[in-house]
Formats: structure tokens, sequence, C-alpha cells
């Protein structure tokens, strides 16, 4: 008995996928055919082949940009383990503790642009953090934090994970409401201590949420570029310290207007996500047949 | 007796009004000038005289308009301008200019809009989409005219623009940022290269502003001394999008060969140039975020912050220290830049360009040199302390007065240092890109140890892969 065709649910489709096609399908496919072409925006896309894809393999920046990002993927785990533990902090019945919670949210809010002009002022040579450190005798003479190559890239995923962690935490923190009072309740007749009751029951019930964050703060970490412009005012840092793939992409199309170029990195880019995407996936999809 | 005066008196105004209403009711088909008409009226006892301005309303065919020099605009053409940073500040003056355009050439709409920090990538993604405006204010020291001429986006002026307009302009100025010797820019609003200094840092040195450096090689002296008795380091900018450009002013470097076939930038002249900038890092004289910045803006907070001793800049900016430090107005001093081992001065500030693909070239043409015509930039100089790039904007008082504001410091050597600014910048291929290889090298220089010599050796063998 053969089943009956039904329209119905391709109609309900058509309007989530006519979006799905226009900005999401189209975009990859003009950026695949970009990415075989000289194309410098303003000028029509000259077929080269493969050149683009040969002068990445070559190119000493891309590489240093690629490692940069790499080593940016560290911010995940610091990420989700100051979220967990903000979580466990403000998991708790106490005065004022919705005014802390709405703090903690507070640079989720604020903007990467607006905190990372901030954070650029602060580090400045006349900024807060040279002002402390010279009045507490640290210092000698006002340090130029952001003209050292080595301190240029910490930074930046300091700053990410300054505006990540709030968002991260509420996430945490509405795992842990469906964490059952009665598996805490077991654990302390059990005579478990505070740090046992969170390894083995908190941590436990949050593994769902930790692969989440895991996946998409890792995918936000490889396609990081506002902390890198804002803190390095555009430049990428003093010897490309903080270049990163997007923000190496972002210079080849919009200062260099290489647009073929920069979508061979665009490629790139897009399968390394895909394949991240897919091996976070599978951790997941493994982490809940364990459940 | 007195009922008779009062009739009198009645009918009299009657006829004045009368006649008042009839002549300004007379058609206006000659152009009679308007007369003066005495009426006197006698009647006892007394004597009344009116004095009647009869009008005539004149429909003459309009004189033509001085400033309208471009010959076929396009009826009813419908253009877009693009300014750079000009906008909330000379909102007025540009609305005021379109208006009076608009009297120069009617029916022309023109649809002006200011864009600031993102110009650049906006421009672009108007170029990609085929919208991009008709006029286009571009900044020549930054290398942009070049940058949008050499990939056939803008209009070629030379063919198009009669030789008594072209005479308008300083020649130095028109025959700026030349591409195979073609022109793309009408030059706007020019500054002077002047170095704003602060008195309240600079004085500690025990120097007076007499004592400022003359010529670029005494800058490293001077760091070195305002380090030492001031702890501040100096706020100098190396113009990164356009370093080649620098190299040639400030260490006259040759940067490619006569026949175009290598780049040059690595002789003796260059690393000299080079070393300059490492020796001041190396002494920890100069700020570093500042020293490689892309944005003026960096340095200039910086200055009005009222952190640094000295910074380069244009008069026109000094508006930016009153408006967000007034307490520094007061103790700023203005200096002629030191001048480079070119031996020239400086080069243009700001021009219009013409988008090559626009649909009204007379048009677009007829507003970029109406903007940049004698008497727009005159106007333009009495609210902003910028100058013209028209010689005859220089024969108004205005530029004769002695000098008032701090701003208008530079007003009596204006003429004659603008008349000197040239491009002595040669083609360079592939700009954009040679830039970006030689500013990675600099800063391998500068912040990485590599000598001078074998940095500029290395973005030279780089660069030379770009030619053919």
């Amino acid at each position: 008995m053969s089943k009956k065709f039904s329209l119905t649910p391709y109609l309900f489709l058509t309007p989530a996928l006519v979006v799905v096609a226009i900005f999401v399908l189209y975009p990859i496919f003009a950026v695949l055919y970009y990415s075989f072409t000289d194309y410098s925006i303003v000028t029509p896309p000259v077929w080269v082949g493969m050149k683009n894809y040969s002068w990445l393999i070559h190119d000493p920046i891309f590489w240093k940009s690629l490692g940069h990002s790499f080593i940016y993927l560290l911010v995940t785990p610091i990420l989700i383990v100051l979220s967990v533990i903000l979580a466990i902090v403000v998991n708790r019945k106490l005065p004022g503790i919705h005014a802390f919670r709405a703090l903690f949210f507070i640079p989720v809010i604020s903007g990467s642009i607006a905190v990372g002009i901030a954070w650029r002022l602060m580090l400045d040579r006349n900024g807060i953090i040279n002002a402390l450190l010279l009045s507490v005798g640290i210092l000698k003479e006002p340090m130029q934090w952001l003209a050292e190559p080595s301190l240029t890239l910490p930074f930046c995923m300091a700053l990410t994970i300054w505006l990540g962690v709030g968002y991260y935490m509420m996430i945490f923190l509405a795992g842990m409401q469906n964490i059952p009072e009665e598996l805490y309740d077991s654990a302390m007749l059990d005579g478990c201590n505070s740090w046992q009751k969170h390894w083995f029951i908190t941590i436990s019930g949050l593994r769902p949420q930790i692969t989440f964050v895991a996946v998409i703060s890792s995918l936000a970490a490889l396609q990081v570029f506002n902390e890198v412009f804002t803190i390095t005012g555009g430049l990428g840092g003093l010897l490309q310290s903080a270049y990163t793939v997007v923000f190496y992409l972002w210079q080849q199309a919009f200062r260099l207007s290489h647009a073929g170029k920069a979508s061979a990195i665009a490629m790139v880019l897009l399968l390394i996500t895909l394949a991240f995407s897919m091996i976070n996936i599978r951790l997941l999809e493994r982490g809940t047949e364990a459940d | 007796m007195h009922k008779k005066l009062l009739i009198l008196l009645l009918l009299v105004s009657i006829l004045v009004t009368g006649c008042a209403t009839a002549t300004t009711q007379a058609p206006a088909a000659t152009s009679i000038p308007p007369t003066p008409q005495t009426i006197i009226l006698t009647s006892a006892p007394q004597t009344i005289i009116e004095t009647v301005i009869s009008e005539v309303v004149v429909t003459a065919t309009p004189a033509p308009n001085p400033e309208a020099v471009i010959q076929g605009v396009e009826a009813d053409a419908e253009i877009g301008f693009w300014t750079f940073w000009l906008s909330p500040t000379f909102d007025q003056y540009i609305k005021d200019t379109i208006a009076r355009f608009n009297q120069a050439y009617p029916g022309v709409t023109v649809n002006w809009e200011d864009h600031q920090a993102t110009f650049q990538d906006d421009l672009k993604a108007s170029f990609a989409a085929g919208n991009a405006p008709d006029v286009i204010n571009l900044s020549v020291s930054e290398g942009w005219v070049s940058d949008y001429a050499s990939q056939g986006l803008l209009l070629s002026l030379d063919e198009l623009v009669p030789q008594s307009v072209k005479d308008l302009y300083f020649p130095g100025l028109w025959n700026e940022q030349l591409i195979d010797g073609v022109n793309y820019q009408f030059p706007w609003y020019q500054g002077i290269n002047v170095y704003l200094i602060n008195h309240q840092l600079y004085d500690q040195t025990g120097l007076t502003i007499d004592d400022f450096p003359k010529n670029w090689t005494e800058l490293p002296a001077l760091c070195a001394t305002i380090k030492e008795k001031t702890g501040t380091l100096c706020d100098i900018r190396l113009t990164v999008n356009d370093l080649i450009s620098q190299m040639v002013y400030e260490g006259n470097v040759k940067p490619i060969s006569d026949d175009g076939t290598s780049f040059t930038f690595d002789s003796a002249e260059a690393v000299a140039w080079l070393q300059q900038y490492v020796d001041m890092v190396t002494a920890g004289t100069v700020d570093k975020t500042v020293l490689v910045t892309d944005q003026d803006r960096v340095g200039l907070d910086l200055f009005t912050s009222g952190q640094a001793a000295f910074y380069a800049t244009g008069p026109n900016l000094i508006r930016e220290v009153r408006a967000n430090n007034p307490g520094l107005y007061g103790y700023l001093g203005v200096v002629p830049a030191p001048v480079g081992k070119s031996g020239v001065i400086g080069k243009g500030l700001m021009s219009l360009s013409i988008n090559a693909q626009t649909e009204y070239p007379n048009a677009s043409i007829a507003l970029a040199q109406f903007f940049t015509n004698p008497r727009s930039m005159l106007e333009f100089s009495k609210i902003v302390s910028i100058y013209p790039s028209t010689p005859d904007s220089y024969a108004d008082p205005f530029f004769s007065a002695a000098p008032v504001a701090i701003e208008d410091s530079a007003k009596p050597f204006a003429e004659d240092a603008i008349s000197k600014y040239a491009d002595i910048v040669p083609t360079i291929p592939h700009k954009a890109d040679v830039n970006a290889i030689l500013l990675r090298y600099v800063q391998d220089a500068l912040f990485n140890n590599v000598p001078a010599q074998q940095a500029l050796t290395d973005a030279v063998a780089e660069a030379n892969l770009l030619l053919p």
C-alpha cells in the first residue's frame, strides 16, 4: 500500500526554504564561484581556476592567521569552566542574587564593538590599567599593552571570554533547574561534600549543555572578528599578532580588494567549521546515547 | 472750511493710493528702472508733498551665471554626492552651496550623503552594487584617487573639462595623482601641513617654538628630549595606507625604476628613512600604537587628550581640540611641518572625483567644479581653516587680514605653500598590495629586530613578484 502524497508539508516548508536559499545557499555558492576568480568587488570577476587556493597554500600570513584561530579555541574550555562556576555561584537563594545574575549578563547585551572600544581605552598607555598599576607601584612607567605582540591575542581572547561568560552562565543556570533536587539530598545522605555534589551531580547533569556550549563557542571562536578589530584598531596587532582567519579574510576583501582570495579563505573556513560541527554533533549524540 | 479740507485730503489720499496700485499692477514688459515721481498737490491752506516710487517688475532673460562654467549639463539630472566626514559641522555650508549650484544649474537634483569611518567600505560596496555616487570626495593624501582611478572607476577629466576651468586651479594640484598622465580629480580643500604644539608639555623641554625642527631628520632628537624631560612619547604616525608616498616625501626615495620593471625602495635612501623610525622605536621615544595606526584620529585623540607634545595635522583640525579639550586650546602653538629630504613641502588633501559610470557626466562635473570653484572655496575657508585650491580665492581680503585665532596662523603663507604642493610619487602598479607587503616588512624592522636593509630588500623581492 503506497503512501498518499501530500503537498501540505512542502507548502509549510517553502517560506523557510526560500529564506535559506536566498540568504544561505546562494551566498555559499556565490562565494564558492568567486573563490575561483580574480574579483576586486568593484570590477567583474575573472575566472582564474585554482590560483587563489594555490596562493593560500603558499601564503605564510594565512597559516599564521589559521594558527591564531586555533589558539583562539582555548576560550571554549575557559568559558565552560568559568560559566559553570558562575552558574553554581548564582544558583542560590540569596538576597540580591538576581542583581548579580543581571550584572554578569550585562556584557552580553553591551555589544562587542562598544565593549571592545572600552577595553582598548582601558589598555591604552594612559588608560585605567596603567594608572592602577602605576599607583600601586607595580609599574615604573606606563606600558604600551596593545603594542606588545605577545599580549594582543590574549587580550582579544580575554574580551571574548568576558563578553560570553554571562550568556553561557544563563544556559548552565537553565540546565541546573532541570537537575532534580532529590539527587543532591541523596548525595548529602550518602555523605558527599559540596565539591563532590557538584562534580558528580551538577557537572553530569549539565553534560548536554556543556556539549552545546562547546559547539557554539568553538564555532564562534573560529569566526572571531569584532574583538580583534576593536582591540587592535583595525590593524590586527603589531606583526600580525592578532590576525585570525576572519580578520585576514576581511583584510583581503575590504582593505586590499581581493574578494576572490577572501572567498577562497572563506571556503577553507567553511570546511573547517563544518568538520568541527560534525565532530561536535557526533560527540553530542554519543553523550546523549550514554545518558 | 474744515469739512472741505477733509474732503480734499480724502480725495488726495484716494488719488495717491490709486496711483500706487496702478503702478504695481503694471505689466512687466519692459526693463525700465524704477522711477521716483514727485507729485505736488497744492491746496489752500497747506501744500502736501508725496513721493511715490513707481516699481516695474521685469522678467528679463537672466544674465549668464558666472559660476555656471560647465556646458551641456543634462536636463533633470539627479546625482549622488558623497562627502567624507563633513557632517554635521558643515551641513549648512554644503546645503547652501548646493542651493547656489541649483541656481547656476537649474533642474539638477543633488542627493548629498556624508560618510565617515566606514566611507571606504561603503564606497566599495556601492561600486559593487552598481549604485556608487556620481561625485565622490576622495582623499589625495591617503592615495584614494589613484586607488580608484587605477581600477577604472573614475572619470578622466582631461578631455571633458575646458582649459579655462583647469586654469582656475593651482597646476600642482590639478596634476596630482595622475594615472598614466591622466587626471581624475578636482582639487578641493587643502590643508597646510603644520605641527600643533602643546605648550604645557613642550615648554617643559626648555625649547622654544623657534627651536622646533625645520627638517624631518631632526625629529628623533626632539623626541628623545621630550621623553627625557616630560616622560611622554612622541605622537608620530606612519601613513600606513600609503607608506611609499611617505618614503618619497620624507626620505627622497625613488620607489620604482624608470621603466617600471622593478621596485627600488630598498635603496640607501629608503634604508636611512626606515632606520630613523627604527631608532626611535628602539629608543622608546614614540607611541608604537599611534605609529602604525591607519586612523589619523587615534593620533589626534592622543594629542587632544593633552598627552603628547606635538602632532602633525592641519589647522582645520584645531576645531577638534577646541571642541574636545577646551583647556588645551589656550596652550596651542602652530609651526610649519618639518620638510623631508625631498624638499617638497606637501601634497594635496581632498578632491572631488566623478564616477566613471555616471549617467550624468556633465552635471557631475558641474557639481564637482562648483564646489571647488573660487567662491565656494573662499566661503568654505571662512568657516574652517582649510585652504582653497584656486589662486583667485586668495585675492579676497580675508586672506590678507592679520590672523586673530590660532586656527588662522597659517593664512599668511598658505597661498605660497599650497602653490608649491606637488605629487612627486610615480604611478605604483598594484599599489595597495605593494603597500601591504611594505607595511609587513617595515613592522618587522620596527618591532622584530630585522635589520632595515634586510626588511626592505625582502619587501622589494616580494613586491617584484607582482610585476609582469
